[in-house]
């Protein structure tokens, strides 16, 4: 089976003020459709990079993406949509607007725009937010319209940089078993990156480590594992104290050399 | 507590009348200098006409500057803000202009198009026109990128980006530069009216402190003090009222 | 690198488009460069404007009288405005009311009052300077964390104590960069005071240019003017950097 995204020898090199560094080098994976993947991996593994090469904000210096079939040369909307760990919406926006905001870059008429936001909010818990500003939302439920927005454009793929992140612990446990809900219902491909071990064990269906700057691929664990998941399962365990041990020694490489 | 400083309010205003009354009544201060109230509220009919029409004259000309100074600063500011190399080798020139007394040039521009209107508005528009386009640069410069990012990933083409993102964005910092606006723009017709005796409030102004007409003076600086407040304070009341979704944070 | 270089050629090409289209036009209307310079030469020699060191003293003692007063007016209110609650909640929007008013309204009454001389100018200064300072004053005092004078109490510390060694030192970057805008709109008053009817100082002497169309000499004033204003503010500016250091080694 094909894999709906192709990551193919990619390097990614930047420009610093004390000279070249090179984020990633020779990264190579791929994703399956319905799959939910997760990145996960030290501080300036390059992750986020990777993240936005294949939403196609930040292109390769070397190697290729390929989604569906097609290089990836700039950001589609019709093939993924991307949530961030600071969620963007737009202050002067209702939740109702922010969320239509996809659509309407789209050319989507007024009317089908409206319906498709007001769909979601249920599913979203956000019914009666709808005509709020973000100033009126706590943290979890900007997150959540942050979904929202990337939902309404039904894209194949949804690609997530750590959107939990700014969150305390109590939500991120919570907004966890809602986005699972969510996935397990619409069915779409989701790439996660993430720095929470629980998250990457009860989320996803793959988990793909990266090794310290300059990123590669360390490993792949697949979890192919009945939802929802029991942590405290021997199998989990198990699973945690592997990953661990090799985010671990990655993780120290990267505090050895700040 | 607004009980109180209303009270207080009123009655300082009605203090400092009836003490400038009894001053005047009494004659410690030359009625030819400083006119008693009474006097002066008797002035309001008299020339009330020529001040008027003076009045008019001069907010025509500063609404006509006023409409250039905002569409240029606005203009201007969105794209010295967009192009940071333009920017970096524009802005000390932006700076210093708007930190130089524009009336060193005014001597220049009435020799340049001579008395009337023409530079009057020309004056009244390079003096509104700075502060909005030095606030307007900054807004666009500090754009959270953050929603420029969001925008770019979801396929927003360049043109996008500014209806958007840029321009809802600014709106706070547009209007407080067309509050600050409104004042400079009027402030400089009147400069001009002063010193090259052109038809309009600064003119009349002008000819009434030469002849020595206290009351008809006062009566008029108040009439054009009042008019400015009241526009200053329609122009808040729009600020308010499109800034709802800022909140408190303003 | 590239930005310095984009700066000068800027400065380059007007010096150069100044120097071209004044030669193509009228020179003795547009004062190129090579006609400004000999002009510059010839006030600083003193041989166009014979008693112009006396204007230049004169113009100075008006700035620094009128920012004086700035100063202490402006403190005081502020002071007053700021430490009582009902006199600052009373009084302060009736300020910033008088501040939408365009400073200018208020100088034919002053010419009225003061006449031609430099009382005037000062009254001017005074009245444009005041305001940023008060404002400043009051806004220093309001953005002292009270939690930090609530802990000096704590620790035993008397009233006076508390205004030196926690409110002084927490309002004075506030307070400096409201002294500083306060000396450029004194100066700037006074100056427009001047232009607008004088007898003595730089701004007379630039009317007196051009009413007699001396159009170069106009030009070498107007750039002495410039530099007498940078090197005012560029005193303030170093003052501010002082109080600066000074408030982090406290």
């Amino acid at each position: 089976m094909t894999e709906l995204i192709v990551v193919d020898r990619v390097d990614k090199r930047y420009a610093t003020s004390s000279g070249p560094v090179d984020a990633l080098r020779g990264v190579s994976l791929g994703v399956g459709a319905g799959e939910f993947c997760t990145l996960i991996g030290p501080s300036g593994c390059g992750k986020s990079t990777l993240l936005g090469m294949l939403g196609g904000l930040v292109h390769p210096d070397a190697g290729r993406i390929v989604v569906d079939g097609r290089p990836v040369e700039g950001p589609d909307p019709r093939r993924a949509a991307t949530v961030f760990q600071d969620p963007g919406l737009f202050p002067w926006r209702t939740t109702l607007e922010n969320i239509e905001f996809g659509l309407e870059l789209q050319g989507v008429p007024r009317a089908r725009r409206r319906a498709v936001a007001q769909e979601l909010l249920a599913p979203l818990g956000l019914r009666d937010f709808a005509a709020k500003y973000p100033r009126e939302l706590s943290g979890g439920m900007r997150q959540r319209v942050a979904i929202g927005r990337a939902l309404a454009i039904d894209t194949p793929i949804v690609l997530m940089d750590e959107p939990f992140g700014a969150l305390d612990e109590q939500t991120r446990l919570l907004m966890g078993e809602w986005l699972l809900d969510v996935w397990r219902r619409t069915r779409k491909t989701v790439v996660f990156v993430t720095h929470s071990l629980h998250e990457a064990l009860a989320l996803s269906t793959r988990v793909i480590v990266m090794t310290a700057r300059p990123g590669r691929i360390k490993s792949v664990i697949e979890l192919p594992l009945p939802y929802p998941r029991a942590m405290e399962s021997s199998e989990l365990v198990t699973l945690r104290a592997k990953l661990w041990s090799e985010i671990r020694e990655e993780s120290l490489r990267a505090m050895g050399e700040t | 507590m607004t009980r109180r400083v209303r009270l207080l309010q009123a009655a300082s205003v009605a203090a400092l009348l009836l003490l400038w009354e009894a001053v005047a009544r009494a004659g410690w201060v030359d009625p030819l200098f400083v006119p008693a109230p009474s006097a002066v509220a008797g002035a309001f009919a008299r020339v009330g006409g020529p001040a008027l029409g003076g009045l008019g004259d001069t907010l025509a000309k500063t609404a006509v500057a006023y409409v250039l100074s905002v569409v240029l600063g606005v203009g201007g500011g969105v794209l010295l803000g967009s192009l940071p190399r333009v920017r970096g080798a524009v802005n000390p020139l932006v700076v210093a202009l708007y930190g130089m007394p524009k009336i060193l040039v005014l001597p220049w521009i009435v020799l340049l198009l001579g008395f009337g209107t023409t530079p009057a508005i020309v004056y009244g528009t390079i003096h509104g026109l700075f502060p909005i386009l030095v606030l307007v640069t900054g807004a666009v410069r500090d754009v959270d990128r953050q929603l420029v990012t969001v925008a770019r990933a979801f396929g927003a083409r360049r043109w996008q980006l500014y209806r958007t993102v840029v321009l809802p964005a600014i709106v706070p910092t547009v209007l407080a530069g067309m509050r600050l606006g409104i004042v400079f723009c009027l402030l400089g017709v009147l400069i001009v009216e002063m010193f090259a005796g052109v038809r309009g409030m600064g003119h009349v102004m002008s000819s009434l402190a030469n002849g020595f007409q206290a009351p008809e003076l006062f009566a008029a600086t108040a009439l054009v003090s009042v008019a400015s407040i009241v526009i200053v304070l329609s122009l808040d009341a729009v600020n308010d009222r499109l800034s709802h979704w800022r909140g408190d944070a303003r | 690198m590239t930005v310095v270089v984009l700066r000068v050629l800027i400065v380059v090409a007007v010096l150069l488009g100044w120097e071209i289209a004044g030669r193509l036009a009228n020179p003795l209307l547009y004062v190129p460069p090579s006609a400004a310079v000999p002009a510059l030469r010839d006030l600083l020699a003193l041989r166009s404007y014979p008693d112009f060191p006396e204007h230049l003293l004169l113009t100075l003692r008006e700035i620094a009288v009128a920012y004086g007063l700035a100063i202490a007016a402006g403190v005081g209110c502020g002071a007053a405005l700021g430490l009582n609650r009902l006199v600052g909640r009373a009084y302060g929007p009736i300020l910033a009311a008088l501040y939408a008013v365009p400073a200018v309204v208020w100088y034919p009454s002053l010419m009225l009052f003061f006449g031609l001389d430099a009382a005037s100018k000062i009254a001017f200064g005074f009245l444009l300077g005041f305001f940023p300072i008060t404002l400043a004053v009051l806004a220093g005092i309001r953005q002292v964390n009270p939690q930090l004078i609530t802990v000096a109490r704590a620790f035993g510390a008397s009233r006076l104590t508390v205004f030196r060694k926690v409110m002084l030192p927490a309002m004075l970057f506030t307070l400096v960069g409201g002294l500083r805008t306060g000396l450029a709109l004194a100066v700037i008053g006074v100056i427009v005071g001047e232009v607008l009817g004088s007898k003595a100082g730089l701004g007379s002497l630039i009317n007196h240019a051009y009413g007699l169309f001396r159009t170069a000499d106009y030009v070498a004033l107007v750039l002495v003017t410039l530099a007498l204003i940078v090197a005012c503010d560029a005193v303030a500016s170093a003052l501010e950097r002082r109080a600066q250091r000074w408030t982090h080694l406290q």
